[in-house]
């Protein structure tokens, strides 16, 4: 499929999953009146306005946030699997979300809880590309290997963490290891979008340079481009963007890894058209995720989290898969 | 060689790759249109020394002048816009166009923001034309054989409209067919008022092409002139441990070499 086609087929596709996703939940809204099409009755329209649409649109920001974060750091790392989840990236995110949570920062201070996320993500970013480096440049096993270790070690401050906060407190910090929106209303879209959306365009808007980077150090340098500042940069970047999708919605994995990876086949690779298509296409994803989380199970609500690793998981397998089988 | 004005110049260059000194007090200056065969055994200092020239290596003492400034007080952009390096390595996504990737050779030209412009344009489809890869110019680079994604590399410096295009084994992957097409285009090159200096590990096909031979051994120069009378010096033969004998044909303007074991 061409790019342009490609592009206008994810433009349809995302306020038709949004159209969905808003009508459908416990209470059915009429998809007329959705739209508005047809009058809602007062109730329906409360659901409309205060619960639904922001949760939607703010699963939007999320998804396309953290495609997006996937495909600048896929370029960064010169590597079409590298993600926020697997390099430890959300784990530093989400530690530093439940240490301002329950450190009582939050609170407090505003904007604590998405500048520890951000920091955590930063951290945890940085940490992975110096431990990779120590050799040269990674291989796609170094590097998974590196983020799995740096993960883990945020896992274990985690843990540390939960058996130091108050019982009362416990659920809110399961909430960022398993990602959901649950309750999450138009301050968490205020938020989140303003990090979220100003951070990609940055990244897009920058779309240049990244691809300088995709094509490695020397190169990039015989460019003129000071390649370790740049990359530090980009980093500071997908943190932001990263950070912030966290703090309002926890964890929700491998979605940087799939949109991109499924895109860059049609889109190509170049990052002004891939970083847009990316977003599309992980706004889409999550805010279907969102939809099962909330509808796939009549008694709970799904992690979206754990939708997403559901979804994710044998995605990336196969990946792996055919690319060991191509060589 | 004298009458050209040099354009790129080392002088007593000293470089290392990380603890380990790599060049010992290099002098070499670089023409305007000159073709530059870089020869050398492995590990003699050959790639230190073009990404010192490219000023991505820094000199632990010495320095690199380009038109007689020091390269440490050129811009970034304005160097990547008079000296371009093409490595061997098979850089690029493989789901990026050849043209895409040709047209980031703009980037010393446009930085990160501006726009293209048609100057821009017509330098990327020149690159392409002249390195006659028109019909691959909408392949993505994970579709093309090793010799053309060379040629892509090779569109991608040649787009950047370099004063001095630096090669790293530009040839090493390729097949005879690619290999011929590539140093045809280099020498298009250098009707285009550009110095081209490349590291060239088949010793034939370097005499045969440059006009000007500099062998590096033990980070060096050990010999620097025409081809022939450098393949043929006694620096040759103990750089390589081989003897190196050059043959006349009749019919040919050039002499054939062989090379024997032997000499240690």
């Amino acid at each position: 499929m061409s790019p342009r086609r490609t592009l206008a087929l994810l433009l349809a596709a995302l306020p038709l999953a949004v159209a969905l996703a808003v009508a459908i939940g416990s209470v059915r809204l009429p998809l007329a009146g959705v739209l508005g099409l047809a009058p809602l009755d007062p109730a329906h329209h409360t659901i409309l306005w205060s619960v639904r649409l922001p949760r939607v649109l703010l699963a939007a920001v999320v998804g396309g946030g953290l495609a997006v974060v996937g495909a600048t750091l896929q370029a960064v790392f010169r590597n079409p699997m590298a993600d926020a989840g697997l390099l430890g990236v959300s784990s530093g995110a989400a530690l530093g979300a439940v240490l301002a949570s329950s450190a009582g920062w939050a609170a407090g201070v505003f904007l604590a809880l998405p500048a520890a996320a951000f920091g955590g993500a930063l951290l945890a970013l940085v940490l992975v590309y110096a431990l990779a480096h120590v050799a040269g440049r990674p291989t796609l096993h170094g590097l998974l290997l590196t983020g799995l270790a740096v993960s883990a070690l945020a896992g274990a401050a985690l843990s540390m963490l939960l058996v130091a906060t108050e019982e009362f407190r416990v659920k809110t910090v399961l909430f960022w290891l398993a990602g959901g929106l649950e309750g999450r209303s138009w301050p968490h879209l205020a938020l989140g979008s303003v990090f979220v959306l100003g951070g990609c365009l940055l990244l897009w808007s920058f779309a240049r340079p990244l691809d300088l980077l995709s094509l490695g150090e020397d190169e990039a340098a015989s460019l003129g481009l000071p390649v370790h500042a740049t990359r530090l940069a980009f980093f500071a970047g997908a943190a932001l963007v990263a950070g912030a999708a966290t703090a309002v919605a926890g964890s929700v994995p491998f979605v940087g890894l799939m949109a991109p990876h499924a895109l860059r086949p049609s889109v190509g690779s170049l990052s002004r058209r891939l970083l847009p298509a990316a977003f599309l296409g992980g706004a889409t994803l999550v805010v279907l995720a969102d939809l099962g989380a909330r509808s796939l199970s009549g008694r709970y609500e799904l992690p979206l989290g754990s939708v997403t690793a559901f979804l994710g998981a044998p995605y990336f397998l196969m990946a792996v898969r055919r690319g060991e089988e191509r060589g | 060689m004298s009458g050209r004005p040099i354009l790129l110049e080392a002088r007593g260059l000293q470089a290392s790759r990380g603890m380990r000194p790599v060049l010992s007090t290099i002098d070499l200056a670089l023409h305007a249109s000159e073709a530059v065969a870089l020869v050398g055994p492995n590990a003699a200092g050959k790639s230190t020394l073009v990404r010192a020239l490219a000023g991505l290596l820094r000199a632990t003492a010495g320095e690199v002048r380009l038109l007689d400034r020091p390269l440490g007080t050129w811009s970034r952009d304005a160097l990547a816009r008079a000296v371009a390096l093409v490595a061997s390595e098979d850089e690029g996504a493989p789901a990026m166009t050849v043209r895409d990737r040709v047209a980031l050779g703009r980037y010393p030209h446009r930085g990160p923001l501006r726009p293209f412009t048609d100057a821009d344009h017509a330098a990327v489809e020149r690159a392409i034309r002249l390195c006659g890869i028109g019909t691959l110019a909408g392949r993505t680079l994970g579709t093309l054989s090793a010799g053309e994604r060379q040629l892509a590399a090779l569109a991608r410096g040649l787009a950047q409209e370099p004063r001095v295009l630096l090669l790293d084994e530009p040839a090493a992957h390729l097949d005879i067919g690619h290999e011929l097409q590539l140093f045809r285009v280099l020498d298009e090159v250098r009707t285009q008022d550009v110095t081209v200096l490349a590291v060239i590990h088949d010793l034939a096909r370097a005499a045969r092409w440059a006009e000007r031979m500099v062998l590096i051994a033990a980070g060096r120069i050990a010999a620097d002139g025409p081809p022939d009378a450098v393949l043929q010096s006694p620096a040759a033969a103990e750089a390589f441990g081989v003897h190196v004998r050059g043959h006349a044909v009749a019919g040919l303007s050039h002499p054939l070499y062989s090379f024997e074991e032997g000499l240690q």
